[in-house]
């Protein structure tokens, strides 16, 4: 294709020289043929007919006829009406050809959706108001970073998601904090979501079938965040044909099977991914990285068993695997070590019994499991380190899916979750010069009891409304500190120890939290959502760097720390237009969470047993608008959105006078950044190629600016006497990529395609923070980068069907 | 880019054109915000030498303005057994001293008190003088680092390892500060053709600018200083009692072969002293990263005003004891085949007063200052 372009270009010249003269002469052969719409058969009457992407002047009559003469000699021809996907073909003319088109309207056209408003679900009946559906099959449209197909990324181009900055774990969804956002891979929890630091996402790309994004209104089926919900649904294997799929990326191989054993009744899922990046470090990376490794791995498998039309059984399970080893970066403070290494990963596990009682009742359980481990390893030294903590999360679930009439709906039952976490465990069992330090395990139980119930009123009004009830305990074994009342908690005033057995209730909290989501239409394209929900949140991350570490703690609520408890409120317009080829969005919401940490300056966070003494509680709030414009069908799509949105925090403490921050005063989230453009372009000419660009701007998040110097030791030192009181530049980047889909065009069982990407097209170097340092002219500040030119790179991607 | 597939096998084309993270500086930084604060940076040691109290009123620029100092100022420190010392203001100005031959007591708890020209006051939380191992031994082994190239001055050097034991008590915190003397011929360098006026000890410069570099030897003995930049502070919190072993305390350069002399000092300071460096590493040292912590300044950490107790004062009373080593480090030792120092070679002409010339000088004075000193530094056996 490449190799003729310019023989077609040159030929399009010369055709345009002589268009004229050739319509005319009716010696040379021609093209004749008739255009009709391909769903109805009706002609389409006006028609272009164009030859070498030039207008022939040529259109169809009213029974859809059309001739065009050329001379002998291949051609493109390409034909055209508006609200119809264009025909396009390469013609080789020898004598007079005929050639009947068939147009397809884009209205009906399915949708190659990549966001969508509505939930799709499958085995829950409860859709849900105010939800993001991405499929992978368009996120996989996306320009990728280093071509890695990502989805925590991708949710990034969506209004009201975004991040501290590139390569920062986790998201920020609407003002929320990285851990007030619940991530579910086939109803297991994921506790850290990407892998190198942030880099990437675990989630292997081709295990998943899409994800779902609850950024307002969260069904009451979902409990224990304060802010959104990240439904992600692996795959369901296919029970009748073997398949393949994978690639072969700079960042990471992947491969996927999905294997039928029983032919409609039972089949496996496998899908693995291998990091290949130890080499990038030792060629391309900067000095300080050199000596760095960083491997990782993700196996994702399912089972999926369908003995009757009655019941289907899948277990699913996912491991993810990371392995670090670093310099001095993060090393342990107050150790001994050159080099230390880092272990995490999760390994989820989850069985679902699906069984269907009715047409109108069905029935799931579901038992999950995840086991987050990290271990931070020196062994090499008479210094050897060896932490360990992990978190382990075991949940049972019941529930119903109700459909007494056709516009009634309901989703109700009861769950139980069990933590046991190991805070952190230092060289137990271990010889070392470094002592043994083993916190305290944690233990506790989360049990909610919900239900939704979504009523169609009429034709313009729905209402959904739902009830949650969640009871938290936390459960000995273990120790409570007293400190002396009216006193700053720290180890000189620990009055008494309270140790509570096994078994025992050390404390509880509980509550109810509504959800309430409405839908009423204003016209036949145009509908108003309302929506407000109450969530808590009782297990929290502990971190008070910009991103979290994947070391970093999480912590069940205690007699010290109170769970979360947020408000959310919701309004939102859309309209389609078009027959849905085009959709535009306007939504604002208002978010208020109580509880939240802070810490104190100079925080000590890791094998710390008193971790009260560290904490800071405080509010939250955050405000904002999107809008967004989507054409969602033809062969351009894309959207268009910006995002007004701020996110602040206010850290009084219990003791104001030492604990507050920024005088208790609000103050700017890391996360606060008021205005976000973002638009994404796909065009796809044929099928067999595409083209996508996405543009991105956000303001400069926040920094703490100093207000002067001051010395010690006959050193200058930044003084700094406000948070968070200044603004990084301002973010902006754009990404190309080029699929080619089945490059030798023949229908074959192995069917290939490359995606060509080039991240950061102008190579920006965007801020991702601003720091200080002491140099021999005094202090400077300094901007660090974390992607600051363009990056190219190449995947082959295959599949066998 | 050839898009058949045909000669090309799966695992091939991997494109990657790679540049990762980068620093710049920002030329022109604007402060949004410009404060001053009292600053008091208060040390009280065993060490003779080391006990001064300082106060001045913070910088409310980042570069190029200096702390001005506060003169006038009552100061004074209590012990346990309600003993005070005075202390008086020198030179410079703003530096208070106690008097002669003071010197602190391990296992005593000391208290500041500072009162202001303008009636501030201020008073420090008490702090107690723990005591300081001995330096056993410090190891300087030659290592490189091979990311950087063969002509950058940072590869190869030899970094210097420190071994103690720990005292038995828990709850001990150091901080280790190191002192490099050079000794040096010249004592003034001149460029674009200037001369040493030796009235103003200072360079003149031509009307015309030429490339002439001139270096004036020193008149008598004359060191150059240098010291360590970053902080290094260490709890024992998981080494309680425990010798410790291989902490890195400097990095010397391979820039010449002579032997180098080494100074180190070891202190044990306070747990509130240790937080308050712990701030200052996170904030200027461990910065950069993509896991920063919250850039906060420790005010009023234990040093507290009475008089406005909402006032946020800056720095540390600093109370500790101190040990001192001399090491020379023998910079022919260990090398592997193939190393040469990077020897920086002084561009430009020795001046000589012209034979015969009258009341001509040609020997620049050396100048007291924080890196360059006349004094024979203690230990010094070249």
């Amino acid at each position: 294709m490449i190799k003729l372009l310019p023989r077609v270009l040159c030929l399009g010249l010369l055709f345009v020289l002589s268009q004229k003269s050739i319509a005319q002469t009716t010696s040379l052969p021609s093209v004749f043929g008739k255009v009709i719409d391909a769903s109805t058969g009706e002609p389409l009457k006006g028609a272009d007919i164009s030859v070498d992407f030039k207008k022939s002047g040529v259109t169809t009559d009213s029974l859809g006829q059309y001739k065009v003469y050329l001379p002998y000699g291949e051609w493109v021809l390409k034909v055209s009406y508006v609200g119809y996907n264009p025909y396009r073909t390469k013609i080789y003319i020898k004598a007079n050809t005929e050639l009947n088109v068939e147009l397809n309207n884009v209205t009906k056209q399915l949708e190659e959706v990549i966001v969508s408003s509505a939930a799709t679900k499958r085995d829950i009946q409860t859709p849900s108001l105010g939800v993001t559906v991405l499929s992978l099959k368009g996120i996989k449209k996306l320009p990728t970073m280093m071509g890695e197909v990502d989805v925590i990324r991708s949710l990034q181009s969506l209004p009201g998601v975004s991040s501290v900055g590139e390569g920062a774990n986790g998201l920020n969804i609407r003002g929320s904090n990285v851990d007030q956002n619940l991530i579910y891979i086939d109803d297991t929890p994921i506790f850290n979501p990407t892998h190198m630091f942030g880099l990437f996402s675990v989630f292997a790309s081709d295990a998943i079938r899409d994800l779902e994004l609850y950024k307002g209104g969260v069904p009451s089926r979902f409990g224990g965040r304060t802010a959104s919900v990240l439904d992600i649904k692996m795959i369901e294997p296919n029970t009748d044909k073997f398949k393949m799929q994978g690639g072969i990326g700079l960042v990471s191989n992947r491969v996927m099977a999905e294997i039928p054993i029983i032919k409609e009744k039972l089949s496996i899922l496998v899908a693995g991914r291998l990091s290949v990046n130890d080499f990038m470090f030792k060629w391309f990376a900067p000095d300080y990285l050199k000596n760095l490794r960083a491997n990782f791995s993700d196996i994702a498998t399912k089972i999926y068993y369908r003995p009757n039309t009655k019941n289907t059984i899948s277990i699913s399970t996912y491991l993810s695997h990371d392995y670090y080893r670093v310099d001095s970066l993060f090393s342990i403070e107050n150790v001994v070590a050159k080099q230390t290494s880092f272990n995490y990963g999760h390994s989820n596990a989850a069985i679902h019994w699906n069984h269907y009682f009715s047409p109108k009742l069905n029935m799931m359980v579901s038992g999950s499991l995840t086991d987050y481990s990290t271990k931070t390893f020196a062994p090499d030294t008479v210094n050897t380190i060896d932490l360990k903590s992990s978190i382990l999360y075991r949940n049972m679930t019941a529930s119903f899916d109700y459909q007494p009439r056709e516009n009634h709906k309901m989703n109700f039952g009861v769950t139980g979750t069990r933590y046991d976490i190991d805070p952190g465990n230092l060289n137990e069992g271990v010889v070392s010069r470094v002592a043994t330090v083993k916190l305290p395990l944690e233990q506790s139980y989360e049990l909610g009891i919900f239900a939704d119930d979504e009523w169609t009123l009429s034709p313009k009004f729905t209402v959904q409304a739902g009830l949650r009830y969640s009871q938290y305990y936390r459960m000995g074994a273990g120790t409570i500190n007293e400190y002396v009342p009216g006193q700053v908690p720290s180890l000189n005033s620990i009055v008494k120890k309270t140790t509570y057995g096994d078994g025992e209730v050390m404390a509880s909290y509980g509550g109810f939290e509504p959800r309430l989501t409405m839908k009423y239409s204003l016209a036949e394209n145009t509908t108003m959502k309302f929506g407000y929900n109450r969530q808590q949140q009782f297990f929290q991350l502990l971190s008070n760097n910009t991103t979290p570490l994947p070391t970093s703690r999480w912590k069940t609520a205690d007699t010290f720390i109170k769970p979360q408890q947020s408000d959310f409120l919701s309004l939102g317009l859309f309209k389609t237009f078009n027959e849905n080829v085009y959709e535009a969005s306007v939504e604002t919401y208002y978010r208020d969470v109580r509880n939240t940490l802070d810490f104190v300056s100079g925080a000590n966070l890791q094998l710390n047993p008193n971790i009260e003494t560290q904490l800071i509680t405080g509010k939250s709030k955050a405000y904002g608008m999107e809008l967004m414009v989507q054409k969602k069908k033809g062969e351009v799509s894309g959207w268009v959105s910006y995002t007004y949105a701020r996110a602040f925090n206010q850290m009084i403490g219990d003791y104001p006078e030492v604990q507050a921050i920024n005088g208790g005063d609000w103050f700017a989230t890391n996360y606060d950044k008021p205005h976000t453009f973002n638009m994404m372009l796909n065009i796809q000419p044929t099928t067999h190629h595409s083209f996508s660009f996405t543009f991105a701007y956000n303001t400069g998040r926040p920094f703490s600016s100093p207000s002067g110097s001051y010395e010690i030791g006959g050193k200058k030192f930044p003084v700094f006497a406000e948070r968070n009181n200044d603004r990084i530049r301002d973010y902006h980047r754009l990404d190309f990529s080029w699929t080619i889909n089945n490059p030798s065009m023949r229908k074959q069982r192995w069917e290939g395609s490359w995606v060509f990407t080039i991240y950061n097209l102008y190579g920006r170097q965007n801020p991702y923070s601003v720091f200080f340092k002491s140099t021999k002219n005094g202090l400077r500040a300094y901007e660090l980068s974390v992607f600051a030119s363009p990056f190219i790179s190449l995947t082959y991607n295959f599949k066998f069907l | 880019m050839s898009l058949s597939l045909k000669n090309i096998s799966f695992y091939v084309l991997l494109i990657g054109i790679v540049t990762w993270a980068c620093v710049n500086p920002i030329k022109d930084f604007v402060q949004i915000d410009a404060t001053s604060f009292t600053t008091i940076e208060a040390d009280i040691s065993d060490d003779t030498q080391l006990s001064k109290i300082r106060l001045t009123s913070s910088s409310n620029r980042l570069i190029s303005q200096l702390s001005l100092p506060i003169s006038k100022a009552v100061v004074y420190v209590t012990d346990q057994n309600g003993t005070k010392t005075s202390f008086t203001e020198g030179i410079p100005l703003g530096t208070y001293f106690p008097p002669a031959g003071f010197k602190g007591v391990v296992g005593s708890t000391y208290k500041l008190y500072v009162k202001m020209l303008t009636g501030q006051t201020y008073e420090s939380t008490a702090e107690t003088m723990k005591a300081v191992p001995e330096i056993e031994n410090a190891i300087s082994r030659f290592e490189t680092f091979d990311q950087y190239s063969k002509v950058d001055v940072r590869r190869a050097g030899f970094t210097v390892y420190l071994d103690f034991k720990d005292m038995p008590t828990e709850g001990d915190f150091y901080l280790w500060n190191w002192k490099h003397y050079e000794r040096l011929s010249f004592c003034a360098t001149c460029t674009d053709g200037g001369k040493f006026d030796f009235k103003k000890l200072d360079c003149v410069q031509p009307k015309f600018p030429t490339d002439v570099i001139l270096n004036y030897m020193c008149d008598g003995n004359c060191w150059e200083i240098s010291s360590n930049n970053d902080l290094n502070v260490f709890s024992d919190v998981l080494t309680n009692g425990q010798r410790v072993v291989g902490r890195q305390v400097a990095r010397i350069p391979f820039d010449n072969w002579t032997p180098y002399y080494f100074r180190l000092e070891q202190r044990s300071i306070t747990k509130n002293a240790f937080a308050f460096y712990q701030s200052l590493i996170s904030q200027i040292q461990s910065s950069g990263s993509l896991f920063d912590v919250p850039a906060e300044t420790r005010f009023s950490l234990n040093i507290k005003s009475v008089t406005t107790p909402s006032e946020r004062v800056l720095g540390i009373f600093n109370v500790f004891s101190v040990r001192k080593k001399i090491f020379i480090i023998d910079r022919r030792k260990n090398i592997p085949p193939g190393e040469e120092p990077i020897i920086s070679i002084i561009p430009g002409d020795t001046y000589a007063c012209p034979p015969g010339s009258v009341g001509c000088q040609d020997k620049a004075p050396c100048i007291e200052s924080t890196n360059r000193t006349k004094i024979t530094p203690e230990g010094w056996v070249f």
